[in-house]
């Protein structure tokens, strides 16, 4: 409450330039911005809060312009129209701030519409009170009109950023990035390009602060276009401030910045529903991915329950028969080993669901590749495979490390199994990669084993075909969803040898998607 | 225990189920074929084995409804039980239609599956009388002289002994004569009996 009366009275006087009359008729009118984020936020309960904080801004910053009575009723004119304001945005529910291309747009139309009625009963009454002459009255209206809508336009977006918990998060994180310091950096070149270079040339350049903008709005979204807003128009004011500029330059110059405002402010929406159709998307393919595990688990636990149950039923059969020797031994070390193997397909499977959510990280293509082989050495050296990496190009991935290691080791082992069945001695597997073009790289693997039929190839993809006995026929689906939900293809080619192709995005290229 | 001579034929892809199974079947008296796969089982197949077939349905290459196909288009009389791990409406709904005995879902219930082994093997011993009867009833039909079969035909017809008689032009009598010794030969008491049995082999 006293913080809001605070910030109302200091943001009023922080805007109080170019005045006309001494009344709070300014190019730049912020402080409304400030009154209908709180009256969206605690309700009708702020009203009179606004009514006091108008007031004192009046006696404060302003030294009373008119009699007190006379200060006050303007001061509840306004107040009643903020009230409705905020009550119409209410009715649309914008309550909080806008994410979405439409929310944006109803959400402009309203404030400007807003102002606009509620410039014109205010400068009508100031004109009743004459407090302004009747022949000036159409030149305030336009410019309180302007001053008040850019104000909130610009302000508002960020204030309700401000007073909400997850925005406040938002911004928190976005400011501790690094990339924040470049953007200051850039707004304070374009600033001075448009205003320091621009000034002696009727501010031509002023297109320069398009800039920073756009880039903030494509790289954090609304978050990022908020904080640029916030920082050129800063910029704007002091450089009208310390420059001197005339009140009609400084009028142009506020329009030309809602516009810059809300070019960025579209350009963030879209960045943000761009973002979260992908994340819903990626959301989707995991969720496909985890039914599809279900139905795996069911399957692949089915066979050692169906054996451990039948040889369970086998010992007691053989208890009936009075057989307590060798065979009852030997069907009893069966059940155990029955039950490891249980225990080994969920291992396998809680692998795939180990991670909660996808955990991106810039990975060298030569490390996953090694850590996947590394573990498989053994099992080559003993099933006399000889199993390699060619030269792989020193190229970065962006992704997640544990998913992708369980894509290329479910494709080793299937490369393993293929194999098998080979003459020792020409057992081979190969890994290699090369860069694509368009900034992807494909990952190779290869066997010796038999290779795949065009039919078999075409249907492999599909959940539960399986050409192993003992195999998940679950595996390749899978790997190919998270394969894809990294934007990247998993393929099978038909030739005279096992030939699976990955292909992903390298780090660079992910960097852009990702922006 | 169960009959001796009563062979079940495991087809099942995973060795371990397979030897679960075959061990269990076994030891309840059961003689046991296991096979690995649905194509080493139908290259092995004899049309004259008995007994009776216990199927998985998902198994790499061809699969057990396939093979179920396969089976019944030789016109084999092999009685068949499917198993499966992931049971669904329309695999079940082709089992049946493809003359199953049972279908069984992993981890199998034995009870289930002994009662399901005792009635493929009724079933097949049913089939088997039937097919039995059959062959006798071809045979004592070829020991009917030509008369006597045009005057079982027009009995099995429905016709009365008067109207039989105008048809072969013969008398009545005689009629009676043909009709006594064809019912002998066929071993069948009366006339709904032979109706049936005619029927039945036709």
């Amino acid at each position: 409450m006293l913080i809001f009366l605070l910030g109302y009275v200091v943001l009023d006087w922080a805007s109080y330039i170019h005045p006309l009359h001494g009344l709070n008729i300014t190019p730049w009118n912020p402080a409304p911005a400030l009154g209908l984020v709180f009256l969206l936020r605690f309700g009708k309960t702020m009203l009179l809060p606004l009514a006091l904080a108008i007031l004192s801004a009046d006696i404060g910053v302003r030294h009373l312009p008119a009699a007190l009575p006379i200060t006050i009723l303007l001061a509840l004119v306004l107040t009643t129209g903020y009230g409705l304001i905020a009550a119409v945005l209410r009715r649309f529910g914008h309550t909080t701030i806008f994410n979405d291309r439409y929310g944006l747009f109803q959400w402009v139309v309203i404030i400007t519409l807003g102002t606009l009625l509620n410039s014109a009963v205010f400068v009508g009454a100031l004109t009743i009170a004459h407090l302004i002459p009747y022949e000036e009255m159409g030149y305030a209206f336009l410019r309180y009109a302007i001053g008040d809508s850019v104000g909130v336009l610009v302000t508002m977006p960020v204030l309700w950023l401000l007073i909400d918990e997850s925005g406040r998060a938002r911004l928190r994180l976005m400011v501790l990035q690094h990339t924040v310091l470049w953007h200051l950096v850039l707004t304070a070149c374009a600033l001075w390009v448009a205003f320091g270079l621009g000034a002696q040339a009727d501010f031509k350049y002023f297109y320069v602060l398009f800039l920073p903008m756009a880039w903030a709005a494509a790289r954090q979204g609304l978050t990022g276009a908020l904080l640029s807003a916030t920082l050129i128009q800063g910029g704007i004011i002091s450089a009208a401030q310390s420059l001197g500029f005339s009140t009609v330059t400084v009028l142009e110059i506020q329009l030309l910045a809602v516009v810059l405002v809300l070019f960025g402010f579209f350009l963030g929406v879209v960045v943000d529903e761009q973002k979260r159709i992908s994340v819903e998307l990626n959301q989707t393919l995991r969720l496909a991915a985890a039914g599809e595990m279900t139905g795996a688990l069911a399957h692949e636990l089915n066979q050692p329950l169906t054996a451990l149950s039948a040889y369970g039923t086998a010992c007691e059969q053989l208890l009936e028969q009075g057989e307590t020797g060798a065979c009852l031994r030997d069907t009893i070390h069966r059940m155990v080993a029955e039950s490891f193997r249980a225990a080994e397909v969920l291992r396998r499977l809680r692998d795939f669901f180990r991670t909660g959510a996808t955990q991106l990280e810039s990975v060298a293509i030569n490390d996953l590749l090694h850590a996947v082989t590394h573990s498989f050495k053994e099992k080559a050296q003993q099933q006399q495979i000889q199993l390699r990496i060619d030269d792989v190009p020193a190229c970065l991935v962006c992704v997640d490390r544990l998913q992708m290691e369980v894509v290329l080791r479910n494709l080793l082992s299937n490369a393993f199994d293929a194999v098998a069945e080979q003459v020792s001695g020409t057992r081979q597997i190969r890994f290699s990669a090369q860069v694509e073009g368009a900034g992807r790289i494909c990952i190779c693997i290869e066997d010796s084993g038999p290779g795949l039929s065009a039919a078999t190839a075409a249907r492999l993809f599909e959940a539960f075909q399986s050409t192993k006995s003992s195999g998940l026929g679950l595996g390749l689906a899978i790997s190919r969803a998270i394969v894809e939900a990294h934007g990247g293809q998993l393929w099978a080619e038909v030739t005279g040898h096992g030939v699976f192709k990955l292909l992903l995005p390298v780090e660079s290229e992910a960097h852009h998607a990702s922006a | 225990m169960q009959a001796h001579e009563s062979r079940v034929f495991i087809v099942e892809d995973d060795a371990s189920v397979r030897d679960a199974l075959s061990l269990l079947l076994s030891l309840r008296g059961y003689a046991v074929s296991p096979f690995a796969s649905a194509e080493s089982f139908l290259s092995a197949y004899q049309p004259d084995w008995r007994g009776c077939l216990l199927l998985d349905i998902r198994m790499p290459g061809m699969n057990g409804l396939t093979l179920q196909q396969h089976l019944l288009e030789q016109a084999a009389t092999l009685p068949v039980i499917v198993m499966t791990g992931h049971g669904n409406v329309e695999s079940a709904r082709q089992a049946f239609r493809a003359h199953a005995v049972d279908f069984l879902e992993k981890p199998i219930d034995h009870e289930k599956l002994v009662s399901a082994l005792q009635e493929a093997c009724s079933q097949q011993n049913q089939a088997q009388a039937e097919i039995q009867q059959h062959t006798e009833f071809i045979q004592l039909l070829s020991t009917l002289t030509p008369r006597e079969r045009e005057v079982m035909d027009l009995v099995v017809a429905g016709q009365h002994n008067r109207e039989i008689a105008s048809a072969l032009n013969i008398s009545a009598r005689t009629v009676e004569v043909h009709k006594a010794r064809m019912m002998t030969k066929l071993r069948v008491r009366n006339v709904p009996s032979l109706v049936r049995l005619s029927l039945f082999h036709s």
